[in-house]
């Protein structure tokens, strides 16, 4: 039964940051200007988070979904949920009219409080491939601790 | 006592692995990022242009590979906004520069229509490509890209180059 949950959890978190990396690796450019558009990240490394970040989502979300390294990917995609929501926070506090970027880099989904509620609700389905001794059926080939 | 040693050292093990799992991930990512930026000719470069992100353009901006697809459509006109050109330019471009903006717009009288899609370069400033695209739509041309890292980015990405030929020689 716990073994089902965390396969349910590594591949809705996982299959969720695969999607959102589609559209980022298509559009590197026009994800750097998302990115801009929180003015947070300096513009020395605008362009290598422009490209790593989307790369990141999509080999750590392959891999929980696969079941390979499940605790490695979801602590990342944990620690990715966190930074997006302190970016998020920053931007709502300073009254940015922005678009959050997450799925798609042309418009998309205005930064508000229900991405949020949404990232912390991703948050806490990292935690059970993370923290449970089962990890579901996958390929990694070592015992599911 | 022995529990709560016995969950510690539990803790640590999860952590050990874990952020051992994750630095093997991170490292696969940024080899993937690495080979992906290498193998694609349209790469974003690594270092940022400001004036790209602080910049209200007039334009759009093309990349190099979208300009060179509609350089062999042929449909669109290329505009070389370059002061001094060094004596080549993209085969067919037209001058518009800003210091003989007016001239420049009149001598190309008949062959740039205000309904023509236009795509603007320079030599990678963009702020004076931009202010001529500006003052090209307040002439009524609408249909304006900007070709992002000008005539250098489109000799990298393989465009065509030809000699100046209409006297615009630097």
């Amino acid at each position: 039964m716990s073994g089902l949950l965390v396969l349910l959890c590594r591949v809705i978190v996982g299959g969720v940051f695969i999607y959102a990396s589609l559209d980022k690796l298509a559009n590197p450019q026009a994800f750097a200007e998302v990115i801009h558009h929180y003015r947070i990240v300096p513009m020395a490394l605008l362009h290598p988070a422009a490209l790593l970040l989307p790369m990141v989502e999509f080999v750590v979300g392959a891999a929980l979904v696969l079941g390979l390294w499940r605790r490695g990917s979801s602590l990342i995609l944990a620690v990715l949920l966190l930074a997006f929501m302190v970016g998020i926070g920053s931007a709502l506090m300073r009254n940015l009219d922005i678009s959050c970027g997450c799925f798609n880099t042309d418009g998309g989904h205005a930064v508000g409080l229900s991405l949020l509620w949404r990232d912390l609700g991703l948050l806490l389905l990292c935690l059970p491939p993370l923290l449970m001794r089962t990890g579901g059926p996958g390929l990694a080939r070592t015992p599911h601790k | 006592m022995p529990s709560s040693t016995s969950s510690r050292f539990g803790l640590q093990m999860l952590w050990s692995v874990s952020l051992k799992e994750a630095g093997l991930l991170l490292l696969i990512s940024i080899l993937a990022t690495a080979g992906w930026w290498a193998s694609n000719s349209d790469r974003l470069p690594l270092r940022a242009e400001a004036a790209v992100y602080e910049l209200e353009l007039e334009a759009p901006l093309l990349t190099v590979a979208e300009a060179l697809e509609f350089y062999e459509e042929g449909v669109h006109l290329f505009v070389d906004t370059r002061s001094e050109t060094g004596g080549e330019t993209i085969p067919g471009a037209l001058f518009i520069r800003e210091a003989t903006f007016d001239d420049d717009l009149l001598e190309n009288f008949d062959f740039m229509f205000p309904e023509d899609a236009l795509i603007l370069f320079g030599g990678g400033d963009l702020s004076r490509t931009s202010n001529i695209a500006g003052r090209l739509k307040a002439r009524g041309y609408e249909n304006l890209h900007i070709l992002q890292g000008g005539l250098s980015g489109w000799q990298h990405g393989g465009g065509d180059i030809s000699p100046t030929n209409n006297g615009a020689e630097s």
